[in-house]
């Protein structure tokens, strides 16, 4: 039976929170925009343009409130939680307009910002009162992390059935084999040792990290395990996937033992992280980088799928009318979005949005039966191509021009990253199921791109990042709180 | 006594029928009844063919027309000759003003045309920007920035729209987003002077209402102003409707009055009863001051729905009630049309 992911000491002290949250925030609103995305789907550049775009006025044509002249301005505030370190907004922004710009590492650990955003109401009753304003309150943190979010609904034995399945399976064979070899040696009845965990732990842990490198998946949980942030080597990330114990299990077998560590896993590490940062959400943008999985093939595609559906259904959707809102906070609007964009020609834009939508079907008619909002965009944070087209055997190919990564390779030349190409980087499927099947091999490359390296400035003298509806998501997330 | 017989119901002719036993064919050897499973849909039953007139009426009007053009051009023709008959220098200058006459006409015609065309230019443009809003098609959006762009390019207030549309322009890829950036910049400062031009009228027509001691006074006044206005509102959205034209922006405000005045009503039940409850109570003429300035309003939101080259989309279109604080205002110094 699925466990619920939290306990009923944890609803209320949610919704204690919220009660809290709805007394200060009489007076200035509180709007908790939630970017999930796992790892490397662009959360970090997504926030980052968010906050300079908003900070500078920066170029949102579909934005209404800008677009209306009602938008005033924003500032950084402090954040009111004062253990969870600083958004680092700034380094980011310096890393992406340097003299060599570059896009900012991989997050790390988790880290929050308050933007105060002051604006004029268009509502005759509000635009009363004069210039009204509204906290914008955004977390950063490891995609990884959000991995973990199903395992709360699941117990340790139905987690290493799932494991193990996985495990098993032909595509990840190379990378799983000295785990299975390791867990096959050890006996889970015989009395636990650290030394047998330890052992167990680190194979399971290279053989997570090697297939996200390697195959692209994404269905890899625990997510500590590829990313330990401050845990590393704690008992709480040494336990592994069992087989199903077959006779009575003795509290001192390695089995309870390392059952103990996955139920503290649980319950010291996720539930906080959820319970902090995704229960009390009122917006949610989710970010699918579909390219990386496009380029790996079928089954990694197949295999996202199955993680967005899975970490989506542990949030908190549906409607919430002013009464509701005082003790149980529910995301009403969530945009689905395929991040890099920019990465495809404009005339695809259509079918990444349609890959898109038949990623998220699940999810998506979940949020919608639970009474959400919901949309789906093809879009780029930060935009780091142009666009032309060429003429080649009598073909007009539509093709992207950019400077690809150091290191990226297309047909046997590797970039050193100074070089700019024109990529056509091959058509997307008209049907986005074709992607799901082994058959009909889709030949498609996406190659990386380095950040854009001339930016405008605007009047005032702040960069202006270019973008691709990146107005339009902006205007869908946060545009009818400032109406 | 009969004995009982049973004979079979069924000849033999119904066994000997041979079973069709199940095949497969390639599809190459089939021909394809049903091409596809959604019959696309009749265009014919959902939209009413424009009925033309029939060759018997065409017939009437062109033989007509001729015979009327052949008795003038016999009047004129024996007006001159009939003035050379007289005295010579008579007949020259009767020549010369005809000419003048002939070429003056020339013009007038010429200019009709072209107002014609603008008008028919703002509905063409209409239908292109609500397909590209349907559609999300990015070229059809091009196509309409830049006739816009032509449409009032002679324009001095706004140029500053036209150049922050074509800086955000370059970096959208949606038609329908491109529709709504050009509405936002351009439609937005033009949309503020109709809705002063339609404040300022209405605002004349209540005050001459109240004041008129004649109801036919103000009858007059009220299709003088609302002419005015509608002339004035076609001209600020780049129509400039010269006699024909203004022929036909009548008949089409007109009509979009007739359509939209249930849905009006509903839209101003309440400003109806303020004019014709509480404002007549205070005192009878002003109430109906107020009556026929919400008509005047109604003019000019007819006229601008029906001139405006692009649909209402990003932007809210104008209501009666926007502009009921500016009749009921009873100083109008301080009164803000721009809303």
């Amino acid at each position: 039976m699925a466990q619920a992911p939290t306990t009923i000491v944890d609803e209320l002290g949610i919704a204690l929170a919220n009660l809290a949250d709805a007394a200060t925030g009489t007076f200035t609103p509180t709007l908790r925009l939630g970017v999930t995305g796992l790892s490397r789907a662009g959360k970090t550049i997504f926030i980052t343009a968010l906050i300079h775009n908003l900070l500078t006025g920066g170029r949102l044509p579909g934005f209404s409130p800008m677009a209306d002249g009602r938008f005033i301005g924003a500032q950084l505030a402090e954040y009111p939680d004062a253990t969870i370190p600083r958004f680092a907004y700034e380094q980011h922004l310096a890393a992406l307009t340097g003299q060599t710009p570059t896009w900012p590492e991989s997050t790390r650990r988790i880290s929050q910002l308050r933007l105060v955003l002051k604006y004029q109401s268009a509502n005759w009753l509000a635009g009363w009162r004069g210039p009204a304003t509204l906290n914008l309150d955004i977390v950063d943190y490891p995609g990884e992390w959000l991995l973990d979010l199903p395992l709360l609904s699941l117990s340790f034995a139905e987690w290493s059935r799932e494991a193990l399945e996985r495990a098993n399976r032909t595509a990840s064979s190379r990378e799983a084999t000295p785990f299975l070899e390791i867990l096959a040696s050890i006996d889970p009845q015989k009395p636990g040792t650290d030394t047998d965990a330890e052992k167990l732990a680190a194979s399971f842990t290279r053989y997570l990290r090697q297939s996200r490198e390697d195959n692209a998946m994404s269905t890899l949980p625990p997510g500590r395990f590829l990313l330990p942030g401050d845990l590393e080597g704690s008992p709480a990330l040494t336990f592994a996937p069992l087989p199903p114990a077959t006779q009575p299990v003795r509290s001192t077998s390695l089995y309870a033992m390392l059952e103990g560590r996955y139920e503290a896993y649980k319950a010291q590490v996720v539930r906080p992280f959820f319970k902090d940062h995704f229960a009390r959400l009122d917006r949610q943008v989710v970010l699918v980088d579909t390219l990386r999985a496009l380029n790996s093939g079928p089954a990694a595609v197949a295999d996202l799928e199955t993680a967005l559906t899975a970490v989506l259904s542990c949030f908190r959707q549906g409607d919430s009318n002013s009464l509701t809102r005082l003790v149980s906070r529910r995301i009403d609007r969530i945009l689905f979005a395929a991040t890099k964009a920019d990465h495809v020609h404009h005339t695809s834009h259509d079918r990444l949005e349609a890959i898109l939508n038949r990623l998220v079907a699940n999810a998506s008619r979940r949020a919608r039966f639970a009474g959400a909002e919901t949309r789906s965009l093809a879009l780029a944070g930060i935009r780091a191509t142009r666009e032309g087209s060429l003429l080649e055997a009598g073909e007009v190919l539509p093709t992207i021009v950019g400077t690809p990564m150091p290191g990226e390779v297309l047909d046997g030349t590797s970039y050193d990253g100074n070089t700019e190409i024109a990529l056509f980087p091959g058509d997307l499927p008209e049907h986005p199921d074709s992607l799901f099947e082994d058959s009909t091999p889709v030949s498609l490359n996406f190659l990386r791109f380095v950040p854009p390296q001339k930016l405008d400035r605007n009047a005032g003298g702040d960069m202006v990042l270019p973008h691709i509806r990146f107005d339009r998501a902006l205007d869908f997330l946060i545009g009818d709180k400032l109406a | 006594m009969k004995r009982p017989v049973a004979r079979p119901t069924a000849t033999d002719d119904t066994q000997s029928r041979t079973t069709r036993a199940p095949r497969a064919f390639l599809p190459d050897d089939v021909s394809i009844d049903q091409t596809s499973f959604d019959p696309p849909p009749d265009d014919g039953a959902t939209t009413p063919a424009i009925k033309s007139m029939g060759w018997l009426g065409r017939l009437a009007w062109t033989t007509g027309t001729i015979l009327v053009s052949l008795g003038l051009s016999l009047m004129v023709d024996r007006l001159i000759r009939d003035l050379f008959a007289r005295y010579e220098w008579l007949g020259w200058a009767g020549v010369v003003a005809l000419a003048l006459f002939v070429t003056a006409v020339f013009f007038l015609i010429l200019r009709e045309i072209l107002a014609l065309r603008r008008l028919r230019v703002l509905d063409g443009l209409r239908r292109t920007a609500v397909l590209a809003l349907a559609n999300n098609n990015q070229h059809q959006a091009h196509q309409v920035l830049s006739r816009l762009e032509g449409i009032y390019a002679h324009r001095a207030d706004l140029a500053a729209a036209h150049k922050s549309v074509d800086d955000h322009a370059k970096h959208l890829f949606d038609g329908s987003e491109l529709i709504d950036l050009a509405e936002r910049g351009l439609m937005t400062p033009l949309d503020r002077k109709a809705r002063a031009l339609t404040a300022a009228s209405a605002r004349r027509v209540a005050l001459v209402t109240a004041v008129s001691p004649r109801a036919l006074v103000d009858i007059a006044f009220v299709i003088y102003e609302s002419i005015r206005l509608a002339g004035a509102i076609a001209a600020l959205y780049g129509a400039k409707p010269g006699f024909f034209g203004f022929w036909r922006l009548t008949g089409a405000i007109l009509a979009h009055l007739a359509v939209t005045g249930g849905l009006v009503l509903t839209d101003g039940i309440v400003e109806q009863l303020v004019g014709q409850g509480l404002a007549a109570k205070l005192s009878a003429r002003l109430g109906e001051g107020v009556v026929n300035g919400l008509m005047t309003v109604r003019v000019g939101i007819a006229a601008i729905r029906v001139v405006r080259p692009l649909p209402f989309n990003a932007l809210s279109q104008p209501v009666v009630r926007d502009f009921l604080p500016e009749l009921t205002n009873l100083n109008p110094e301080k009164a803000d049309p721009a809303g």
